[in-house]
This record gives C-alpha cells, structure tokens and sequence, in this order.
C-alpha cells in the first residue's frame, strides 16, 4: 500500500502541479472551461470511489445525491436568494440523510441488487424533480443566477479553475487518508470479505454506511459546484442513470480503489468527451449517442480485460521497468 | 382514442376495469419478466439491458409496420428466431465472458451494454417517439363493463401462451430438466456432464427471444423511443424478486401482483407515479422477503 | 481445590435450522490456560458451535459466558473487540491486500494508530514464520500460508480466547509439524485455545482436554486417554482402538 501511495504522490503532484500552472500560460476560456470539467468530473469520480472503490459499495444512483446539491443551490438561490454555500450545506446534510438511507440498503442487499435499488432511488427522485412543478419548476429545470463574488460563487474562469483544483485535491486526499488511515484499512477488510472482517472486530455494517454518507456528502458538494458552473439544473439530466454511470466510468477506467484512478479516467473520458464534441458538433443528438455508445463500449471492455484500470497498467508497467533495472 | 372514454363513464365499472387492466397487464408483464428470472435463475447473472432488448422489439415491429406495412402479430413469429439469435451472438460476445466474473464486473458489462444499445437506437433512429397503430390497437372490446382494445387482449392472450410454453418446456422437456438442473448446482451439473456452457447460451438465447417478443407484442400500447425499455426494467426485476429467482409460475403471479400495483396506484395517485411504487414495492420485498413471496431462492443466493 | 472463574462457559446451547437441530444443549466450560479440543465426524455441529460462541449468529436456547459477561447473541465483532476471536474452517484472507496489511488490518481492533498495528503485525508475523511473505498478496499464498495468514491475522487482535476451526486440513506432513508448533507455542505463552481438529495425530499432542460431538450432542469430554478409549467416541468416530505409540 505503501509504496503505491508514494507513486500516487508523484503522479499526483505531477498532474495537479500541471493543472495549477496551466491558467498561468493558457488563457483561452475553452480550454480552461475543459480543464474544470476534468477536474469536478474527477473529484466527483473520487467521491463515488469512497463508496464503489474503497468500500466495496457499488452504486449506480450516485446522481442522486448530485442533484440533491444542485437543486439545493439553485433552489435556495432563485427562491430564497440565498448564497450557494448556504445551499451547499443543505445539501450536504439532505444527501447524509439519503446516504444513510442507502447505506443502510448496502447492508440489506448484495451487489447487483444494491446497485438496482440505488438506481431506483435516483430515479425517484428524476420523478419528483420533474414533476413537482411548484417547487423545482418541474420538467423545465432552474437557471442558476449569476451574481459576481466567492459569497455567491459567481466567478471567471480563472477562479473556476482554481477552485475546481482545491476541490479535487482534497477528493484526492481523502482517498489517500483511506488508504493509510485505521478507518481506511478496516474498509478494505470490509470490502474484502465481510465476515472475516466482522470476526476480526471490525463492526462492518456501520464502516459502510459512514462510507456510503461520505461519498453522497462529497458528491453533493460537487453537484452545488457544478451548478454554480454551468448556471442550469435540468432534473433529467442531473438525476440521470448515464450521469451515475459516468461517475463510476471514470473510476473504473482509471482504476477503482485509487487515489488518483478517477482522476486519471476524467481526464481520458472528458479529453475524449471534448474532442468528440468539436468534431461532431454538427450532428446534434448524433453527437450524444455516439458518445454514450463509445462509453458503454469502453466499459464493457475494460471491465472485463483491465479491471485494473489505467493506474494498474501503470503499476504493471513500472514493475515490469523496475524489475528489468533491478 | 381510449375506448373507455367513447363508452362514457356511466358503462364502466371501475372495479372490473381495474381488475381486467391488472389481468392483462400482468400478462404482458409476465412475458418480459419470465425471460429474465430464467436468466437469474439459471446463470445467477443480472442482466441490466434487459430492457434494451425489449426496446429493440418495440423498434423491429415499428420498422416492419411502417416500411413493410407488416403487423405486429406477423412480426411477432419472426421475432422469436431473430431474438433467439440476438441473444445467442450477445451471449457468445458478451455474457460468456462475465458468467464467472465477479458482481462488478457483471453489473457494469450489462450497465455498458444497456447504455451502448439505447445509445445505438437513438443514432440509429433518433430519439423522436414513435407509435405503432395497427387496426387491432383501436378496436374496443366490450365485456360485462370493462372496456379495452383488441391489442391488449391479444398481446395478453399471447403472452400468456408463450410463458405456459415456456413453463412446459422447463417441466417437462429433458432440456429444460437439465437447464433446471443446472440452476440448483452449478457444480454437480458439471459432474453430471451437464454442459454448462450449453446451457447459458440456451438459456440466455430464450431469455432474450422472450423479452423481444414481449416487445414487439406491446408496441401498440406504448410509445418506442430509445429509453422505452428502462420504464420496464424496474418493474421486471421487482416481478422476479416477488417471484423467487428462475421461479416461473412466481414470476407470473409477480407479474399480476406488481400490475395490480401499478394499476391501483395510477388509478388513485395518477400514472405519474408509478416509478414509485415500483421502488416501494422493490425495497419493500427485498428487505421484508428478500427469497420472495413464495420462500424460494432469492436474493440471498444471489451472491453464489 | 477451587478452580479460578472459567474463561468461556457454554450452557446448553442449542441451534435449529428448519427441522433439523445442528447443536443441541451442549454444555461446557474453558479455563483460563487451557488448550480444548473438540472432535466430531462431519456434520456433529463443531462449526455451528464456533459460529454461536462467536456471534456469527445466536445460539436458539442456552447461554455463552465469556470472561464473565453475558456474549449470546452478540454480533461477532463485539465479541472479538471483548477478546474471543475465531477463524474460519475455509480461510477468508483479505484477497487483494498484502499479507502485513492483512495481519495489521486484525492489529487494529486494539490499535489507534496503523503505525502501531504495523508494529504489532510484523511481531505476529515472526511468531508465525510468515515473514519471507509479509509484501505477498494474500491470494497468491498457497493453502498451507494462507492458513497461517488466518491463524497471524486472528492472532493480532490480541485474544484472550482463540478459536482455531481445523487449521490443520489440507496440510502435508511438514506443514503439519510447523502449525502444531506453533499452537504449541502460542499455548505456552499464556493463550487459551479452543481448536476443532480431525487430524487426531495433531489433537492428541495438543488438547488437555477433548469434547466429541456428534449429531450436535457431547456425548464424551475428556482428557485424550480417556477419550480415545470411550466406547462410544470409538463407536462413531475413531474406529478402532487408538494407542499413543509415545508418551
């Protein structure tokens, strides 16, 4: 564990050494607007690792607890005028009650069918956001307003990129607390084999549903955040099962159970996402279902031939290099 | 223009319309759940395309009705050995790869698999709705106060027909006995010189044949778009939890159950709803009775 | 002579599954320094017994006492936090994580800090030989280590009581010398054992005392003279007469 950690740090430095000098050198609003996608995609990558990677939960509902923090910023702030962080909070503390709430399903169903029931709660909640029209304005979704300041997150594209950063380095971090921390190495025990774990005192129902909590808590933020961006919260889209999936693609193709997996997978997937756009920008939702087909392909396929992802060839690779200098 | 309103409310009884309604959504409910518990039950796989598959059908007998002018009980004939087959290439593509993988890898295959093939209909087809409107699909037919039209009653009366063929041929066909066999214990069949592989192939080929079907029978009952198939994904694995894994006869009496539902939460709450109840119902069962109402092997097992 | 307050008391424990009774009313009782054997054909409800004292579930009638406290019923991670550990009959290593991270991952039932626990589980780890493999993957180990792994992984959560299930199945000649070894060691350091064996060659150098079970019923408990000449422990189980060819 060690010394994979150590790797991580070098590439992680490298990578968010990389991501803090760009807006140095590159000004065009384009590619730093890329550059903050890649970073929230991963960060909320990250989050959802903290349940599916680290703790063994696999959820492909986590777009719940998203739309959970985008409609509390966007709700509170058209509503109430209420700053974004304020609506941040709140949807922190909605999502640790939705996490516990499926937490606590992680100890009642096994795998496929915990992965079905979360599915089942985004999609509740797809429902009651777009029907709702008194409160979330339904089916239309909500535009975000723009007021200039950190208070109200109304920031350039600079800031954005910076403060994106800070987000996904402590994602980062919180990874590699689980991987050195007492906590962290319970979990893993915990996702290994349950019953060993129990025998080994570790009270493992309650480490999942704390990992399960955490994990909505984190993406929620993200969702807030990610509001805040782009100025729109569309309930088909924010609750949506492609976005879950998303979340969990870019885990998986960078390496579940890393720390610098899922940002490693943002940046193939959202590169990938970026370029097929300005190619395809024609063909409207030509563009969106090739995309999308591309993803399950690749899912399909790296699942089965690199379950370890990038950062497993990585390590491969550099055992296979260290081993031939040894 | 449904027939219930031309009829005028003084002719319906709501009680029997509810209860034919359940009938014969239950019927068609039947179909598509019948070929996953098989899938379930006999591979331990969950399949989550399943209801990409019945999407496709929904698309075939859309394609055969407007460019063939083909309806789509003529369809329906074809669509079996067509399935049959697309579930015989996924399988050899696909699934064969994952039978003996662990959960994760299974649910994010079949997620890829669900994603890449709504994604395929909507490049393919665009993701307009479309309808499809044989002359059976406006046909009243009136009986002791309920009203419906001939497509229900018909893709009821099929479906239900191809699940007893179903039921039979597992009973009582060696094939079947040795697809059973393989379901209880995977390992003694393969003691016994049971061919497992065989078996998937065959079982998922039929699971599959029988959602496409099922979804080339409900194209005149519902819109076809590219994410037709997810409104019955939910409900399908609620019918098999309610059932029992690879329960047949569980998942039928699942299927009127989880129709008997929907129908009476539409009726009091609006159709809006009906996710919900799925949900409820689904969580209900799995934390209250997760080996199903009938005691038998359920979601418990599922970790095999 | 009054013998100190047993460690582990058992009374009556029953357990049904369905129509069948697994265990029924067995009784007995562990003081502290002791090296219990337990003995049985399969199916006598030695595991079923292990699972009930460890809170893998309850027991359906009938009292476990641990250390003075009332156990039955308690969830099994309570119960080794109280110092009554177990392992399993089929070993359940952590798969993916390193042997150290395995033994350490036991090490912090009673560890706050990972650094602690390392120490603790590198400790274990020399007590049981495991030392060539502490950076190997759990699941690349070979049965024999992999056993040893279980036994080191349980060890570290510092029990006052261990529960071996048949740790000894599946081992040759050699590695058998090796676990009966070091049982025999972790017994002379102060560590009371229950362990439930088949190998009677391995039982006999290490049991004080022996339970049989068989049908979920003791029907003998003694020392393994006694016991191995009990008509009916002979009867259902041993086959024969079994003489200790040495002392």
């Amino acid at each position: 564990m060690i010394t994979r950690a150590l790797a991580h740090r070098r590439g992680a430095l490298l990578l968010f050494g990389v991501a803090a000098l760009i807006p140095v050198f590159v000004r065009d609003a384009y590619f730093l607007d890329s550059l903050v996608l890649i970073l929230l995609w991963g960060a909320l990558s990250a989050a959802w690792n903290v349940a599916g990677g680290y703790a063994g939960q696999v959820s492909i509902g986590h777009a719940a607890f998203f739309g959970i923090g985008a409609y509390s910023a966007a709700l509170l702030g058209t509503r109430f005028q209420q700053s974004p962080w304020l609506g941040m909070l709140v949807g922190v503390a909605l999502s640790l009650v939705a996490g516990g709430a499926i937490g606590y399903l992680s100890n009642r169903l096994k795998g496929p069918y915990f992965a079905l029931s979360t599915i089942a709660f985004s999609q509740v909640l797809l429902i009651v956001a777009s029907r709702w029209r008194a409160f979330t304005s339904g089916s239309e979704g909500i535009p975000v307003p723009f007021r200039p300041g950190f208070a109200s997150l109304g920031l350039g594209h600079v800031a954005w990129v910076y403060l994106a950063l800070a987000v996904a380095v402590l994602y980062w971090g919180v990874q590699v607390w689980l991987e050195h921390s007492r906590f962290g190495y319970r979990l893993a025990g915990v996702r290994e084999d349950e019953d060993a774990a129990q025998a080994l005192g570790i009270p493992a129902r309650r480490l999942k549903v704390i990992a399960v909590m955490t994990s909505a808590a984190l993406t929620s933020v993200c969702g807030t955040l990610w509001a805040q961006y782009i100025g729109f919260v569309d309930p088909f889209y924010v609750f949506s099962v492609d976005l879950s999936v998303r979340f969990a693609l870019n885990a998986i193709i960078g390496g579940m159970g890393t720390a610098l997996g899922p940002f490693l997978g943002s940046i193939l997937i959202t590169s990938l996402e970026t370029y097929l756009r300005a190619t395809l920008s024609g063909v409207q939702s030509g563009f969106t279902g090739i995309y999308l087909i591309v993803y399950g392909t690749v899912l399909i396929l790296v699942v089965r031939f690199f379950p370890d992802g990038l950062a497993g060839l990585a390590a491969r690779l550099r055992a296979r290099w260290a081993r031939a200098h040894a | 223009m449904d027939p219930a309103r031309r009829l005028g409310p003084a002719q319906i009884d709501v009680f029997a319309q509810l209860g034919v309604s359940t009938v014969l959504l239950g019927g068609i409910y039947a179909l598509i759940a019948v070929g996953l518990t098989l899938i379930f039950g006999i591979m331990r796989v969950v399949n989550f395309a399943h209801g990409e598959f019945l999407m496709l059908g929904m698309y075939l007998a859309f394609w055969a009705f407007t460019l063939l002018s083909l309806d789509p009980w003529f369809v329906l004939f074809f669509s079996i050995p067509i399935f049959f087959g697309v579930g015989l290439v996924t399988y050899a593509l696909i699934m064969k790869g994952v039978i003996h993988a662990s959960h994760n890898v299974q649910i994010f295959t079949t997620v890829g698999l669900s994603t890449a093939l709504q994604n395929v209909a909507l490049v393919l087809w665009s993701g307009d709705f479309h309808t499809v409107r044989p002359w059976h699909a406006s046909t009243p037919i009136r009986l002791a106060g309920t009203a419906f039209n001939l497509s229900q009653v018909v893709a009821f009366v099929i479906a239900i027909a191809l699940t007893v063929l179903l039921v039979a041929f597992m009973r009582w066909t060696h094939t079947g006995r040795v697809m059973r066999a393989t379901a209880q214990d995977r390992d003694a069949a393969i003691l016994m010189g049971i061919d497992t592989d065989q078996v998937y192939r065959l079982t998922f080929a039929i699971g599959i044949a029988a959602v496409g079907a099922a979804g080339v029978l409900v194209s005149p009952l519902y819109a076809v778009y590219p994410t037709a198939g997810l409104q019955f994904v939910l409900l399908s694995y609620v019918v098999v939890v309610l059932g029992g894994l690879g329960d047949m006869v569980g998942a039928l009496i699942g299927s009127l159950i989880v129709a008997a539902v929907e129908v009476a939460g539409s009726y009091f709450f609006g159709t809006a709803w009906k996710e919900i109840f799925y949900f409820v119902l689904f969580i209900a069962v799995l934390v209250f009775r997760p080996a199903g109402l009938f005691g038998q092997r359920g979601a418990e097992t599922l970790g095999a | 002579m009054s013998a100190p307050a047993p460690l582990l008391t058992l009374e009556a424990v029953t357990k049904r599954f369905g129509g069948l009774t697994a265990v029924r009313e067995v009784s007995l009782q562990v003081q502290p320094g002791d090296l219990l054997g337990i003995i049985g054909p399969n199916g006598a409800g030695k595991t079923t017994l292990f699972h009930m004292i460890s809170g893998y579930y309850p027991p359906d009638e009938g009292r476990v006492t641990f250390d003075g406290r009332d156990i039955t019923g308690q969830p099994a991670h309570a119960v080794s936090r109280l110092g009554l550990t177990r392992t399993f009959q089929i070993v359940k290593p952590f798969g993916n994580l390193s042997v150290l991270d395995n033994v350490m991952i036991g090490a912090l039932t009673r560890r706050s800090s990972t650094r602690a626990a390392r120490t603790d589980a590198e400790r274990v780890i020399d007590i049981c030989d495991l030392g060539r493999h502490a950076a190997a993957r759990a699941r690349a180990l070979p049965l024999a280590l992999r056993k040893r792994l279980e036994v080191a992984r349980a060890l570290a959560t510092q029990p006052r009581l261990l529960l071996l299930d048949e740790v000894m199945a599946g081992l040759n000649p050699t590695e058998l010398i090796a676990m009966v070894a070091l049982i025999r060691r972790l017994h002379a350091n102060g560590l009371t054992l229950i362990v439930i064996e088949h190998i009677m060659a391995a039982m006999m150098r290490l049991a004080q005392r022996i339970v049989m079970l068989h049908h979920g019923e003791k029907i003998a408990e003694g020392t393994p003279r006694e016991i191995t000449s009990d008509r009916r422990v002979i009867d259902a189980y041993l086959g024969e007469e079994f003489v200790l060819a040495d002392a």
